[in-house]
């Protein structure tokens, strides 16, 4: 069929494109590494610990912080760095073991162990959790055999073994937590970013492939297929078919990465498929759509990836639409990308199938026709004008 | 302008090589002030490339120019303040107005502003683009825009204006149109440095004519001088009925005829100066009773003269 | 030179007249920190609300309760007290953040010296929450082993034990040895729009790049530079042209952003000659690569592609997308490769309340990275204009 040469060529053209090929295939791949090591899954948190002269006890805490498998800790020799590094959100907070600590503990007396980080930095929160637990244990090592100092005579250290045995020997109190519900937010790390990657660069670059179209325009090539006895609207299609297919193909590739390299789960499968196929449609129809606006390729190459970025910002692919005021979770849902990352989540963090999330299937279908629709209006008006 | 007399333009021993392959060989030319003089050969002779060394855009591998009493060189560009340069593609900045493009270009030849603002109003005026002068180059005719290639040379009254192929692939209007301007800018006594391949242009336009090809300049001189180192001669054409062969051997007779033939209904005549002889030639044919039917006469051109010199065609 | 400030201003007229080259150096980055201001501009404060369940009515259960309301907790806790069913079904549902239950029997397998736990039910979707009763509860449970752990030791070393609840009550009255302690970072926190702002900023700046490089072999091909350097002046005063309406669109595009997101977005970009120096220094490394771009590239299309390839490469490890700081050594090692990288850590130091001193190193850096990337082109270079 004439479309189908008409869309061989037009892909032909595309992967002859370096450019285009670096944007189509490596920079969706070096995003994925990039945000996905950035957004780790939290394993352990990294803090700082800054010792300015404690001794063997403030020492021993150090150590008991080394050994926590929650914490990842960096020495400082400087309390300046370490507020530094806290600042940068390099670390999620910071310990700072004052000096003297030692000698105001045998004396008796009460050490504040300093604690650094940013007021809304959730690590930081959740990291305070591990190491108030620790220092908590240190301190009642210490109150332990201080206490037994007053009661029986001695030093602490005289009594820190009996301390220990003691902890030993007493009887777990412990929390257990059970965790329940469903998830409204994208599982974190790579799944996370290969989700939302999938969502904003099948559309960025399909509006930036727009530039193609306008090129063809241009160079006055739809006038010479039209001289041929070839019909406008096997033009339309021919173009339609090809930008579906890159689109397809770039979900494909995105979608083999995540799972190949990174282990990604897409759910159920033939759930993510309907998915991919429709938002490959939704994103190929603005493609279309941007070719015959755009007057210049140049405008394309520009625009596509502001419009890509804008809308995926309002859609949730930057950060999650549940953490946002109402109503810009309102006008996330006015731009296809809103829908599109609410099915995955249904399917990554709450194991979905197509039933659920047919309705939102149908809502981005509309967008893919209405888009679409008005392409194709405009293609043919201006291969026939 | 040179109030001295001296050349325009001086080119000596001008060398440029690309690779092994040597564009411009050894050329020496010089341009009088006020002459019109054109560098004519094929595509691929080398025309453009020396204009680029005569206009300092390429690198000078040999030779020197001194252009109005001063050399051009890397170190001095002051000299090219006395160069118009027109080239072969329109180089205007499409988004701009004529307005600003002369402006910019003029301002570049270091006019003052209030000098600028005048000349960039008469050149408009000059081209015929007055009235146009606030619209984006964009939305130009190739012919207007052509007119403003030429305009946008002429702001800083240079002493010498060169042109490259101003007129390839040109319709035939605007290139009456650029020929009838360059015409006029010679006879005001502006010199002139054309480049082309069309022999017509040459004949009608140069005073002087430099025949370049694979390099070198083979000939220079006036069309009469040019055409005189071939020893081509013209030839009178008469279409004639009735007794052919005397009237032939009558003609051959004449004073200035070298040599005379028939073929057909036709006797050709040869001479050297056939305008001068054709009203005697005529006279001699009445006189023999012939019945002349047509007369043709047909001068040796430059195409000629260049088959001649290095055996090959001046076009394609 | 005149013939400089002339190309320069003949290339600003160009580029300002060009559309896609005012919305990408101004209306875009403005539009994205638009988006961001209104989806993090107001700033929430954590708060949790949870339920207190309490199977055991115990006297443990009643202390805990009594500190899960002290006057430090009002802010970030809100308490409810429900059964265990309507708790468990309202933490399902996500109507509360988290539950804290004490079960039945908690206070007597304490007093007897047995093990005991505290439950919490979290929701899937409120870990912070969850997290602070967590807190709550083992710091609770600390204070009871700690104390049991006292009069053990006391025992041990021989502390008579006549009245065993008086050496209770005295190790529950000794304050513990060290306590965590919250203390000030100083400076301000990284809200996000003061990273983004400049993040998107810059990354708006990069696609300069390409922009400028295009328009050089743009005027190659048509014919304008050979018209340029027809004309009385040095064949570098092209270039130097060229490069300072880089210098001026660039300077001028962040400039314009910083001010605006500043105003009207409140973010905060740090004291103004450090930001002026950190923006200027960047703009020339902009200069320095455009060039390189140009030297390397043989006809439009090149620089096109290269140049957007620069761009984003340099946007993606720099930084500018993602939050590089969180990253691992070898990331947060990568981004101080490029002049991005270090722009934004400069920005991010001043927005958190470093001096403007602290702007010194990430400039001198950059500059050394434009210094490198200028020699390269010049070395490639090979006379860009007479040849």
């Amino acid at each position: 069929m004439i479309a189908l040469v008409i869309a061989g060529a037009t892909i032909r053209r595309t992967r002859r494109d370096r450019t285009g090929l670096f944007f189509m295939i490596v920079l969706p791949v070096l995003i994925i590494v990039v945000i996905g090591s950035t957004v780790q899954g939290g394993d352990r948190f990294p803090i700082g610990v800054v010792d300015q002269g404690s001794g063997e006890f403030g020492a021993a805490l150090v150590e008991d912080l080394e050994g926590s498998d929650s914490l990842d800790v960096r020495r400082f020799d400087d309390l300046e760095a370490l507020k530094l590094a806290v600042r940068r959100s390099e670390l999620a907070a910071g310990v700072v073991v004052p000096r003297g600590l030692d000698e105001q503990v045998r004396a008796g007396g009460s050490v504040a162990v300093g604690f650094l980080t940013q007021p809304s930095n959730t690590a930081g929160l959740a990291a305070r959790e591990a190491v108030e637990s620790i220092v908590a244990d240190h301190s009642a090592l210490l109150t332990a055999a201080s206490f037994a100092a007053d009661e029986a005579g001695g030093t602490v250290t005289d009594h820190l073994d009996q301390a220990q045995a003691a902890t030993a020997g007493v009887a777990p109190l412990t929390v257990d937590t059970t965790v329940s519900g469903e998830s409204r937010f994208l599982p974190l790390g790579f799944t996370y970013s290969a989700a939302t990657v999938l969502v904003l660069f099948v559309f960025i670059n399909a509006v930036a492939g727009g530039g193609v179209i306008v090129e063809n325009r241009r160079l006055g090539l739809y006038e010479r297929m039209l001289a041929a006895p070839v019909t406008p609207r096997a033009i339309v299609a021919g173009e339609t078919f090809t930008y579906v297919l890159i689109a397809l193909l770039q979900s494909l590739l995105v979608v083999a990465v995540g799972g190949l390299l990174f282990e990604v789960d897409w759910g159920d499968p033939l759930a993510a498929m309907a998915l991919v196929l429709i938002w490959s449609a939704v994103g190929a129809s603005a493609g279309l759509l941007a070719g015959t606006v755009l007057r210049t390729a140049e405008q394309a190459g520009a625009i596509g990836p502001i419009v890509g970025i804008a809308l995926g910002m309002l859609g949730g692919c930057m950060w999650p639409l549940e953490i946002v005021p109402p109503v810009m979770q309102t006008i996330g849902h006015l731009v296809p990308h809103g829908w599109a990352v609410d099915s995955w989540i249904e399917l990554l963090s709450r194991d979905g199938t197509i039933g659920d999330i047919a309705g939102r299937l149908v809502v981005l279908g509309g967008f893919a026709a209405v888009l679409g629709s008005l392409a194709t209006f405009r293609l043919r008006r201006q291969l026939t004008a | 302008m040179t109030s001295d007399g001296s050349a325009a333009l001086s080119c000596r021993d001008l060398v440029r090589r690309f690779g092994e392959r040597v564009a411009v060989d050894h050329v020496s030319f010089d341009v009088a002030a006020g002459e019109t003089y054109g560098l004519l050969g094929p595509n691929g002779a080398g025309k453009s490339t020396t204009i680029k060394l005569v206009c300092g855009l390429l690198a000078r591998q040999g030779g020197t120019v001194v252009v109005a009493g001063q050399p051009i060189d890397e170190r001095t560009v002051d000299a090219k303040a006395s160069i118009g340069y027109v080239p072969q593609d329109i180089a205007l900045y499409p988004d701009l107005t004529a307005a600003e493009n002369l402006r910019f270009f003029g301002s570049l030849y270091r006019l003052g502003s209030k000098d600028l603002g005048r000349r960039v109003d008469d050149v408009l005026e000059l081209i015929g683009l007055a009235d146009r002068a606030g619209d984006r180059v964009d939305s130009f005719s190739g012919g207007m825009k052509r007119r403003l290639n030429i305009g946008a040379a002429l702001l800083h009254r240079p002493a010498l204006l060169v042109l490259d192929e101003p007129t390839v692939g040109v319709d035939p209007q605007s290139r009456h149109a650029i020929l009838e301007n360059v015409a006029e800018l010679g006879d005001s006594g502006m010199a002139v440095l054309y480049t082309t391949h069309y022999m017509e242009e040459a004949q009608r336009l140069c005073d002087r004519v430099g025949i370049i090809d694979h390099g070198r300049l083979v000939a220079e001189g006036t069309h009469r001088e040019l055409v005189s180192l071939v020893h081509e001669e013209d030839r009178i054409a008469l279409g004639a009925t009735g007794d052919l062969e005397s009237l032939r051997s009558v003609l051959s007779a004449l004073d200035g005829v070298t040599g005379a033939t028939t073929a057909d209904s036709t006797v050709h005549v040869l001479a050297r100066d056939a305008r001068r002889l054709l009203p005697r030639v005529l006279e001699a044919a009445d006189a023999a009773g012939a019945d002349v039917t047509s007369v043709e006469v047909v001068e040796p051109d430059l195409e000629a003269v260049f088959l001649h010199l290095t055996g090959s065609a001046l076009r394609e | 030179m005149r013939a400089v400030l002339l190309i320069a201003a003949k290339d600003l007229r160009q580029r300002f007249r060009d559309r896609s080259a005012i919305i990408v150096g101004f209306a875009a980055p403005l539009l994205i920190s638009f988006l961001m201001s209104a989806a993090f501009g107001g700033a929430e404060d954590l708060h949790a609300t949870i339920a207190f369940v309490d199977e055991d009515g115990g006297e443990l259960g009643s202390a805990l309760e009594e500190v899960l309301s002290i006057p430090e907790l009002e802010e970030v806790l809100t308490v409810e007290t429900r059964d265990r069913a309507d708790a468990a079904a309202r933490v399902d549902d996500g109507d509360l953040d988290a539950a804290l239950v004490v079960p039945a029997g908690f206070t007597t397998a304490v007093i007897a010296g047995e093990g005991a736990e505290l439950e919490v039910l979290a929701g899937v979707d409120a870990p912070l929450s969850a997290a602070i009763t967590r807190a709550v509860a083992e710091g609770f449970l600390t204070q009871v082993r700690a104390n049991r752990v006292a009069v053990a030791t006391a025992i041990d070393a021989g502390a008579p034990v006549t009245d065993i609840a008086a050496l209770a009550e005295r190790a529950a009255a000794t304050a513990p040895a060290t306590a965590l302690e919250d203390q000030p970072l100083g400076g301000r926190e990284l809200d996000l729009i003061s990273y983004y702002a400049p993040g998107m900023a810059i990354f708006f700046l990069l696609y300069a790049i390409g922009f400028t490089a295009k328009s050089y072999f743009t005027e190659q091909r048509e014919g304008t530079l050979d018209r340029m350097a027809a004309a009385p002046l040095r064949p570098s005063a092209i270039l130097a042209g060229k490069a300072l309406s880089v210098l001026v669109y660039g300077t001028t595009s962040l400039t314009t952003v910083a001010v605006v997101t500043s105003l009207a977005f409140g973010a905060e970009w740090g004291p103004a000659g450090a930001v002026a120096a950190i923006v200027l220094a960047m703009v020339l490394a902009v200069v320095a690569l455009t060039a390189l771009v140009i030297a390397v590239s043989r006809t439009e299309r090149q620089a096109d592609g290269l140049a957007s390839i620069v761009t984003f490469t340099l946007a993606l490890l720099g930084g500018n997308f993602v939050f590089v700081a969180t990253a691992p050594e070898a990331m947060r090692r990568a981004a101080l490769l490029t002049p991005n990288g270090w722009a934004l850590r400069g920005f991010t130091d001043l927005a958190t309340g470093s001096a403007a001193s602290s702007a010194v190193v990430p400039v001198l850096s950059i500059l050394v990275f434009a210094a490198i990337t200028a020699a390269a082109a010049a070395v490639t270079g090979r006379g860009l204009v007479t040849r």
